[in-house]
């Protein structure tokens, strides 16, 4: 039964963008569309999450045609929670966006543009999520970041081009090297549908494996913005609109960590690479985290701890033991959260306070205490304050490193504290000065040191504050706060989720049995 | 205790709503809070005393092993009483502190209290993390309270100071207090002390733990952040930074002593660092001009006094260590509020300003000497009866570490007489050559607070003995306890000790000038270690050391990217290649050798497109390779992707030529010769390892492919002859229908790109004509033909209303209208006939689309409207609509999604007709792809064209400009290689 569901996860945001094409400019009706859509999915998503608790994984086979012919569909714990938050994210952004008035511009153009992009936006991502079939995982990747090229250069302003050109190439650069890998696994295989890759690959020589492996790595790391490809990354995200800018923070790297999760424990399981992806990890904690602490743009500077997190992740992986990988889960759910909400509320403080750099801010604190409220508490988060989501995933994290014990988990470990700490001072600047600093103070033209050695954003054209501010965008950006700080408190339900989702991803007969089930 | 926690969180939210009702007054109320904590508390004596504990503990992270475990012994017992006595003084204090006109005092208010309940959790917790959840939010309202006054730079830099240095400590400490309880196998503090086997990591781990407790008690080299941190308001002093939150390290260490003092890491530690900032802090108090300052640097030198005596880890030393911390805690308090106090009433703090305060307020003179007399160790105050048992206890240990504790701890005694006596000589004394400071007067009540702790170092200094009972539960909880605290023990040689440390302290207080003189002599040496110095140029190494790295990742911008990503793949790929001992026993190069030469080719084509300088040379160039990727699928026996690639090669030509009309001719990309030559390897080396790992890949396959067994199946199960289109349409049709969606990703782009301030409507139709007409006389573009010829041309030719005679060529419009139609059928037959034969939604799709572009080019962009007068987002959509209900309806038969049914009949004229359900999706294929098209020419065509003309009129109205759309194209063009 709950089989049934896994392909309306996919098909309803699709049918959704049609229904948004065909609805043409009738905005309200296009806004119902697309909330009720992935209003759906989540709940689909929900029951999908209890459901295969039970039943255990849920394995649909597209068309009826047998595994590993045809494509399948495949809906385990980890999947369905992706899903789930996923869909939670897009739901609380799109409102966002809606206030922003965002839906609403580009009235003229011949199709109508953000709703029906959108959903296809969401549609990739979720079919990314529940593909059992390397391919059609691909061709989800691929629907999502053509998606994400229009949205990123949505207001054709000269700026997003220009972001747009690095952002499109570098991912259809990706998008290659991912294709060669397909190719070369199927090469080498003769399938493509990830549980019998499983099962073949197994039987390949050691050095073959390693070059597929290192292949799929290479792809879905670029994807997921592991150091050293992941300087794009800052260098095309922060300029799109705020919501698309937080979307992307959020959902986008998470498929790449998402794959990477996949490709070591279904298809490539062991610890051959465990030690090259901490070695990773760290570098991409540091580098990163550096990155954000030299930037003054606020949402530069967010990007930077985006790639530089991402390195908590990979760290996670590359423990590799169901404890970590709970962690693991855990921290993924947090930062799609927790990124997403920091960037709306960039969005917020853009358009109350007139700028994004903490340069030109200042006195937002007296100004708008709702907002100050609504960056502090993310902030905190991010910066891994303790009761917060950040800082549970970090102490399973660390633990999980610990009980490892060995010399290169705990550099590791230190790398992930010294991050923390980094995280904590360039979130906590932007508060002294942005929130607490008095706009007399700035205008009297005092040069803080502490933003002496800071870059500012080279297509920061300055900008101007909008007086009102539609309810409804605070509104979202709260009720995302609301759900960063759910995580702490449901902390002890959502671990055992992930605890569980870790066992079975740890365990890959579990996935495989599931999909290959009679096909042997 | 859980519930007390949640009611010092219930009441710290209404704070900021009772603060607009109460102004000040607010304070008592919230000091009924700890007050009510604090009776709960003392009324668990009986159990305490008893050598009883309390234990509370609720489920929270099972999975982490970490549950919310409360355990109150009578360690806890005495700092929750410290904590909650002393936290409703203050709050009671700050009733008249502050003025009613004090901004924020709500948020001030609120953190306040909600600080008490958070000291009060960290006392009592017993899972080490929810520990450390409770200290490091002290250290963020520490934050919050420090920069108070937001205003002022030094308070927000003191905030963010001492908020980055305990959070480094805490960092280190929650490493550490992972690696222990790994190592113990319990999160349970008493669990730890008890369990934790030694070892090098357990040394590392204590180092570690100890860090934390080094920096949140503000010891060297972390001493800098607490006097800094005094830019807060004095309440905030008095209680965080001097009577709780400071003593968390104090704490912790005196939790930690029993299971880890003899660790090697411990001793040098707690008994070095601690001796150090003893003498260093009171040192640097003496040298003080602020009242404030003197105590916070007292405070300093003080808590570097408490760890060693409650590190030091007998339980003798442990009860003078928990006394000393109690008397600490309440002549610190004191004395930080008397500062408040004159500080309120004569606006400075400054010893060098202040004159005749105390013969004007006796009673804060009083409360002040009470104070100040057991800090110095006077009896018969709390502060000498705790100083005793310290003096005594450490002879009695009779170790190494035992006298060198002795010693120090002995000099910092001298030196805290000094500075004691020359704080109340500062603040107090009449200076005969200065007026006397004015004081506005303030509630006698201001003084309640202050005077009750200065009574209560009274009564516990007299008290003693009876104070003795509890805390020789908490030595017994050690091991066997010799030591009594009383107030007079007899000769003993402690006693003697004392009486030598204030004499000493007495003639250091006046050779006070001498001592001056001294001080600032050493002050003027080079090279003096300043931690806080050292703070601020580790904080600009990071940010300069940031920017470096930031600037170094972006600093080739796109291009680096690439690199980086490309050398990633010859040094990852190509490293492991290296290594690789798999290589295929045999290579076929080719099935046929024409292979070869297309293969060759199209390796040419694409080498020249990557060195061609002309737009269109380079398009050219890649088209080659496309049409080279044609023969060799039609040679596979692919005859459909054969096809479909040749449409897709052309329809691509054409929307190059389109968007190439508005950008100029050349590439304006110039690279320099050496960045060519490296570029140039890596393109080599990538190619290379590529073709190397594919050899590699494909001679490592020992299991049959899967695509064997699809062309029976193809046609057994999908009834369709043409293995492709049935994979495309059925087998893999999950990926068609994605991909289908791709291409409206696309048409919806490309739109967004071109109609930023664009005009309604679907494609352009005559009556948008006649109403361009009418502004004809504003905007000339396509008026004049369409009023000379306009009116006698035919209809049925609609370009001749609206192109000028120059681009138009009547016999292509003719030839293009008459092949029309029979295009729209052929593509027709293509959409119905490739389920068996070549053809199939996408190539029919593609084919009308073309013809489509003919009309475009042929008639212009009105003629596009009438070509096909409709909204290109509906196409779209419907066809969208029609493959994913193909996808979802077999759902509500129960079958799988995308299950395809069959049905097959003998009609009349029709003869045997066959259709399967794919038919339907292959249908949305087509229209997405027709869709597709028209927008692309609407888009990049119609749209172009407009802003051409737009571009040419203002180039005629206004000479100079006019090219503005093409140097900005250009410059996005280039951009890539430029930044």
């Amino acid at each position: 039964m709950s089989a049934n569901l896994v392909p309306l996860v996919v098909g309803l945001p699709l049918l959704g963008a049609a229904l948004t094409l065909v609805l043409g400019r009738n905005t309200k009706l296009q806004v119902l569309v697309s909330t009720v859509v992935l209003t759906a999915v989540a709940v689909i998503a929900g029951v999908l999450l209890a459901r295969v608790g039970e039943e255990g994984t849920a394995v649909v086979r597209v068309g009826g045609w047998d595994t590993p012919i045809g494509i399948v569909l495949v809906a385990d714990r980890l999947s369905a929670l992706m899903v789930l938050v996923s869909a939670v994210v897009l739901l609380g952004v799109l409102i966002f966006a809606v206030g922003q008035g965002l839906a609403d511009e580009h009235r003229d153009t011949p199709v109508s543009i953000f709703h029906p992009t959108y959903m296809i936006l969401a549609t990739g991502l979720f079919n990314a999520f529940v593909a059992g079939d390397l391919f059609n995982m691909f061709v989800g990747f691929e629907v999502l970041l053509a998606a994400s090229y229009v949205l990123l250069t949505l207001g054709g302003t000269g700026a997003r081009i220009r972001a747009g050109v690095t952002y499109i190439i570098v991912s259809l650069v990706s998008s290659v090297f991912f294709l060669a890998a397909i190719a070369l696994v199927y090469g080498a295989t003769g399938t493509v549908t990830i549980a019998h890759i499983a099962e073949r690959v197994a039987d390949l020589p050691d050095d073959v494996q390693l070059l597929l492996h290192l292949m799929l790595l290479i792809a879905f790391g670029i994807k997921a913005a592991v150091f050293p490809v992941s300087f794009w990354l800052p260098d095309s995200y922060p300029t799109a609109p705020a919501p698309v800018t937080a979307v992307f923070a959020g959902l986008l790297t998470k498929v790449g960590v998402y794959a990477i999760i996949r490709t070591e424990t279904v298809l490539f399981p062991g610890d051959v690479l465990e030690d090259f992806l901490m070695v990773l990890a760290v570098l991409t904690l540091l580098v990163g985290i550096a990155g954000a602490v030299a930037q003054a743009d606020i949402k530069r500077l967010l990007s930077f701890t985006l790639v530089s997190h991402i390195g908590y992740m990979i760290f996670g992986i590359a423990i590799g033991t169901e404890q970590a990988m709970t962690a693991t889960i855990y921290y993924v759910v947090h930062h799609i959260t927790v990124q997403t909400t920091l960037f709306l509320v960039v969005g917020l403080i853009e358009r109350m306070g007139g700028a994004t750099s903490i340069t030109r801010l200042a006195g937002l604190l007296k100004a708008f205490p709702v907002l100050a409220l609504l960056f502090f508490i993310p902030a905190l988060n991010l910066g891994g304050i303790p009761p917060f989501s950040g800082f549970l995933g970090k102490v399973g994290l660390f633990a999980a490193g610990v009980d490892l014990g060995t010399p290169l988990a705990y550099v590791t470990i230190a790398a992930g504290a010294a991050t923390s700490l980094l995280t904590l001072y360039a979130l906590v600047r932007v508060w002294n000065l942005a929130f607490w600093r008095s706009r007399e103070e700035m205008e009297s033209g005092h040069q803080s040191r502490l933003v002496s050695a800071l870059a500012e954003d080279p297509d920061d054209s300055g900008g101007t504050s909008v007086r009102t501010t539609p309810r409804i965008m605070i509104a979202a950006t709260a009720v995302m706060v609301v759900l960063s700080v759910a995580l702490t408190v449901l902390a002890g339900p959502l671990l055992d989720i992930s605890a569980e989702a870790a066992r079975n991803v740890m365990d890959p007969s579990t996935y495989i049995d599931a999909v290959l089930g009679g096909a042997r | 205790m859980v519930l007390v926690l949640a009611l010092f969180g219930v009441l710290a939210l209404v704070t900021p709503a009772l603060t607009t009702k109460l102004g000040p007054k607010v304070f008592p109320v919230l000091a009924l809070l700890p007050t009510a904590v604090f009776g709960w508390t003392l009324a668990q004596a009986p159990t305490i005393l008893d050598g009883g504990v309390l234990t509370e503990a609720y489920s929270w992270l099972p999975q982490f092993g970490i549950e919310l475990s409360f355990r109150m012994d009578v360690l806890a017992w005495v700092l929750a009483l410290v904590v909650t006595g002393i936290g409703a003084l203050v709050l009671l204090y700050c009733t008249w502190y502050f003025t009613p006109k004090e901004p924020n005092l709500g948020r001030f208010a609120a953190f306040l209290l909600l600080f008490a309940g958070v000291m009060w959790g960290l006392v009592t917790a017993d899972d080490v993390i929810v520990m450390f959840v409770f200290w490091e939010i002290t250290s963020v309202l520490s934050y919050l309270l420090i920069g108070h006054y937001t205003e002022k730079r030094a308070s927000r830099g003191a905030a963010l100071q001492a908020l980055l240095v305990t959070t480094l400590g805490g960092l280190a400490m929650l490493v550490g207090i992972i690696m222990l309880s790994s190592f113990a196998g319990t999160t349970s503090i008493a669990g730890i002390v008890e369990s934790t086997p030694p070892g090098v990591g357990t040394s590392v781990a204590i180092a570690l733990v100890l860090a934390g407790a080094v920096s949140k008690s503000a010891l060297v080299p972390f001493h800098f952040w607490l006097p800094a941190a005094m830019a807060a308001p004095t309440p905030v002093s008095a209680y965080l930074h001097a009577a709780a939150m400071v003593k968390a390290g104090v704490y912790l260490v005196a939790r930690l002593a029993p299971g880890f003092a003899e660790d090697p890491a411990w001793a040098p530690i707690v008994i070095g660092l601690g001796l150090l900032t003893m003498l260093m802090g009171a040192y640097r108090s003496l040298r003080q001009h602020d009242l404030k300052l003197i105590l916070a640097h007292g405070t300093v030198s003080q808590l570097g006094f408490l760890m060693v005596v409650v590190g030091f880890g007998t339980p003798d030393t442990a009860i003078a260590g928990l006394a000393l911390l109690v008397a600490h805690a309440l002549y610190k308090a004191t004395l930080f509020l008397v500062v408040g106090i004159v500080d309120h009433g004569t606006g400075t703090r400054d010893i060098r300003e202040l004159s005749g305060v105390g013969r004007r307020q006796p009673a804060l003179v009083v409360i002040a000497a009470l104070a100040a007399a057991s800090m110095a160790g006077l009896p018969p105050l709390f502060g000498f009866v705790a100083k005793e048992a310290v003096f005594s206890t450490l002879i009695e240990a009779g170790t190494v570490w035992g006298w060198i504790a002795l010693v120090g701890t002995a000099l910092g005694s001298v030196l805290t007489v000094g500075y004691t006596a020359r704080f109340l000589w500062g603040a107090f004394r009449t200076r005969p050559d200065a007026e006397p400071t004015p004081i506005h007067a303030s509630s006698p009540l201001f003084l309640a607070a202050p005077a009750v702790l200065a009574l209560a170092s009274v009564g516990t200094g007299l008290a003693a003995s009876a104070l003795d009972p509890v805390l020789a539960v908490h030595g017994a909880a050690i091991g066997e306890v010799h030591y009594h605290l009383a107030l007079w023990h007899g000769l003993e040689p402690a006693l003697f000790i004392s009486a030598g440390v204030l004499a000493l302290g007495a003639l250091l207080f006046l050779a006070k000038k001498k001592v001056a003189k001294l001080q600032s002599g050493v002050h003027e040496l080079p090279l003096r270690p300043d931690a806080a110095r050292a703070y601020w140029a580790t904080t600009r190494g990071i940010d300069h050391g940031s920017a470096w790295i930031a600037a170094f990742g972006q600093r080739a911008g796109l291009p680096g990217y690439l690199g980086t990503i490309l050398v990633c793949v010859i040094v990852l790929i190509g490293g492991a290649l290296v290594f690789n001992r798999s290589w295929p026993e045999s290579i076929e190069l080719w099935d046929h050798p024409t292979q070869a030469v297309i293969a060759v080719l199209m390796a040419t084509a694409a080498i020249a497109a990557a060195r061609a300088t002309h737009r269109m040379t380079a398009v050219l160039l890649a088209g080659v390779t496309g049409y080279g990727m044609v023969a060799l699928f039609a040679m596979h026996g692919a005859p459909d992707l054969a096809l479909t690639q040749a449409l897709v090669e052309t329809l691509t030509l054409v929307v190059f030529v389109l968007v190439f009309r508005r950008l100029p001719k050349r590439i304006a990309q110039r690279n320099k010769p050496s960045h060519r030559t490296v570029r140039l390897i890596i393109a080599i080396l990538v190619g290379v390892v590529m073709a190397i790992v594919g050899v590699v890949a494909l001679g490592a396959r020992s299991a049959d492919p899967i695509s064997l067994a699809m062309p029976e199946l193809a046609y057994e199960e999908g009834h369709g002859r043409n293995v492709v289109n049935v994979l495309l349409v059925d087998i893999r049709a999950w990926d068609t229908m994605l991909e289908v969606s791709v291409l409206v990703v696309v048409a919806t782009g490309i739109a967004s790109l071109l109609f930023l301030d664009g005009r309604a409507g679907s494609a352009p139709r005559l009556a948008g004509i006649r109403e361009r007409r009418s502004w004809s006389s504003r905007r000339k573009v396509g008026s004049e033909p369409s009023r000379t010829e306009g009116g006698t041309q035919q209809t049925w030719l609609v370009a001749g209303r609206t192109l000028s005679a120059e681009n138009r060529s009547i016999m292509v419009e003719v030839v293009v209208r008459l092949l029309f139609h029979p295009a729209i059928l052929v593509s027709l037959y293509l959409l119905l006939a490739g389920h068996n034969d070549p053809g199939g939604g996408f190539a029919g799709g593609l084919l009308a689309g073309l013809a489509l572009v003919a009309r475009y080019l042929a008639g212009g962009r009105y003629e596009l409207g009438e070509a096909l007068p409709v909204d290109a987002g509906k196409v779209l959509g419907l066809g969208l609509i029609l493959a994913v209900g193909t996808a979802l309806v077999p759902l509500l038969f129960g079958q799988e999604a995308l299950e395809s049914t069959y049905w097959a009949a003998e009609l009349p004229v029709l003869g045997y007709v066959s259709l399967t359900t794919s038919m339907f999706f292959d249908i949305g294929v087509y229209l997405v792809v027709v869709g597709l098209v028209l927008d692309v020419l609407r888009s990049l065509g119609g749209e172009v064209d407009r802003h051409a003309e737009i571009a040419a009129d203002l180039q005629r109205e206004t000479r100079p400009t006019g090219l503005e759309t093409d140097t900005e194209a250009d410059e996005v063009a280039t951009d890539g290689g430029a930044r």
